[in-house]
């Protein structure tokens, strides 16, 4: 017969959690995971998805259709550029993605446990921009291919010009383009992070994207608004994002060079007022 | 362990912690105490590297928070205000952040029936009841095993029965020999849980004080009644003795303790009706504490000392 000491306080058992260590593997873990348990990061990646099909092969559709449809007299006989049209509007979709990867965080509070989790800081941008980058490059790479080769479908059966993925320029114009959004997207990252809110930072984001370009094309003296626009982002960008640039286009490595510029200055802007601010 | 020092925090013109010094030691409950506004949340932003201190430092631990390999193992945090998003199930909430330190699953699951929210882990916390969030932000303070525990207002939007229960759990998390600091405006709530007290009051630090010492410095005279009156005020009579008449028979005696007076009382033969020893509350203890502190009043702080006082 055994006896049982009913005096004895119950002791539970510590956790074996003693070997738990902060790591970037696990903020990168732990970002992955805060992107895919939320229904609006697939929403939005849903959505950039459609946009840029839509517009490629909605575009390739009708082109060359003859009435109101857009022809090669507009300058838009590139089937490489009627493909990837959708890029710009697509742009708008996937800024929202990366703005909302940080600015969630804000108005909801989450952000106070993040960085109560990794006190330095740096490695939740870091791993924020990796994972972004990671998850919209490899999608819309995928999308860009979809309807590159489904608009070259769709004009071959309607006897129009096509393009192939082996012809010059054509592969880096396809990559260029989910490049471009990805570009766009951790530059949203960036945005949410410096301005903290989600309505201020997609208007930023949107009014450099968007309207500068129109906006300057209206307000600047002739004499020098070529020169400034096409170090806007989206004209910088769109010398990798097609086959045949415009004459007022940077060069496809000038453009890269100037598109990564307006990427990465927001980031360290965002890098230093994140260590600097009270969260 | 939690060690602070000269800890201050101005926001512009206005000074939310001012100079404050204080240490909490393990394997007891302190509480936080101190009027809205005294600057409670702003120190336990602090000590997480949420603010950083206008100057002073704060350490956990025996290093600042930032510099520990494994911060949630040191520290486990419950701030006021929300930190989840309402979008992502509890379940995913604790993944995310136990993910930064390689917490597992399973860990996250123990953690979650810990608190009592396994059948709802994988609801939005959007839909949370106050209760429920509140309970989820406790999980989130002991995911990752803490030596330290800092809970802001831990029984804010608690039922009864979540009261009892997070008592119940600060008191066992003590007894295993962690730091428990928790913070209340409620001096009721701290009497019950904790055992050691910093109060503050517009940033300052106004005692540092165990809960016994601070019931002892609220204790009034004894009130004693009798029918002879005059004799045992001749009994009771003695340096730093204080006797006065209440009216009816009874004296309020300040200087003697209840055994000394009916020791005496039965010496001498005088019968005694009523021994009463006057108390004032804890909560009237603390008003009294702070009432020159509390933020909207004018004047100037005095800093008040009791036995092992700061």
């Amino acid at each position: 017969m055994s006896t049982t000491t009913l005096d004895a306080p119950v002791v539970v058992p510590p956790p074996a959690t003693d070997d738990i260590r902060l790591t970037f593997r696990g903020v990168l873990r732990s970002e992955w995971v805060k992107l895919r348990s939320v229904r609006s990061s697939a929403m939005t990646l849903l959505g950039a998805a459609f946009a840029m099909l839509a517009a490629g092969l909605v575009f390739a559709s009708t082109i060359g259709g003859g009435g109101d449809g857009p022809g090669p007299d507009d300058g838009m006989s590139d089937p490489t550029a009627i493909a990837l049209s959708g890029v710009m509007i697509t742009q708008l979709v996937i800024g929202v993605l990366g703005v909302m990867v940080v600015s969630s965080e804000y108005s909801t509070g989450m952000i106070r446990s993040t960085l109560t989790g990794v006190p330095a800081r740096l490695p939740v941008l870091a791993a924020k921009v990796v994972v972004v980058t990671g998850a919209v490059f490899t999608s819309m790479l995928a999308v860009s291919l979809v309807a590159f080769l489904g608009a070259q479908a769709i004009m071959s059966g309607a006897d129009l010009p096509t393009a192939a993925l082996g012809d010059p320029g054509v592969l880096r114009a396809v990559v260029g383009s989910a490049a471009a959004l990805t570009g766009v997207a951790v530059m949203g990252v960036a945005f949410g992070s410096i301005l903290r809110g989600t309505a201020g930072a997609i208007s930023t984001l949107f009014a450099l994207v968007f309207l500068a370009p129109g906006l300057g094309r209206l307000l600047l003296p002739t004499s020098w608004r070529d020169d400034v626009l096409k170090y806007l982002p989206s004209n910088a960008s769109s010398s990798f994002t097609s086959v045949t640039a415009g004459p007022d286009v940077l060069g496809t490595t000038a453009g890269a060079l100037v598109f990564a510029a307006w990427v990465v200055v927001p980031l360290v802007v965002a890098a230093v007022l994140l260590r600097r601010r009270d969260a | 362990m939690i060690e602070v020092a000269n800890l201050t925090k101005r926001y512009g013109a206005k000074t939310a912690v001012d100079g404050l010094t204080f240490s909490i030691r393990p394997g007891t409950v302190t509480g936080f105490l101190g009027p809205n506004g005294a600057g409670k949340s702003t120190t336990m932003r602090m000590l997480v590297g949420l603010d950083t201190p206008t100057s002073g430092t704060a350490k956990v631990n025996g290093k600042p928070y930032g510099e520990h390999r494994a911060p949630l193992r040191e520290i486990g945090v419950l701030l006021e205000a929300r930190a989840v998003h309402p979008g992502r199930s509890a379940r995913d909430h604790l993944l995310a952040i136990g993910a930064t330190h390689g917490i597992t699953a399973r860990r996250v699951d123990d953690v979650l029936d810990m608190v009592g929210l396994t059948e709802v882990a994988k609801r939005r916390v959007g839909n949370f009841s106050l209760g429920m969030g509140q309970r989820l932000g406790i999980a989130v303070a002991l995911l990752g095993d803490p030596r330290t525990v800092v809970l802001d207002e831990p029984v804010n939007g608690l039922d009864p029965d979540g009261i009892k229960w997070i008592r119940q759990l600060l008191k066992g998390l003590a007894a295993e020999g962690r730091t428990v600091f928790i913070s209340s405006h409620l001096m009721s709530e701290m009497a019950l849980t904790a055992e050691h007290l910093i109060v503050v009051g517009r940033g300052r630090l106004i005692a540092d004080v165990s809960v016994a010492a601070l019931i002892e410095s609220a204790a009034r005279g004894v009130h004693v009644r009798t029918s002879q009156v005059s004799a045992l005020v001749r009994v009771l009579n003695g340096d730093g003795v204080r006797i006065s008449t209440v009216g009816g028979g009874v004296l309020d005696v300040v200087g003697r303790s209840t055994e000394d007076i009916a020791t005496r009382a039965l010496a001498a033969g005088i019968p005694l009706y009523e021994l009463t020893p006057q108390r004032a509350s804890l909560e009237e203890a603390y008003m009294e504490l702070t009432q020159e502190s509390v933020e909207y009043h004018g004047g100037t702080t005095t800093t008040t000392s009791f036995g092992e006082a700061a």
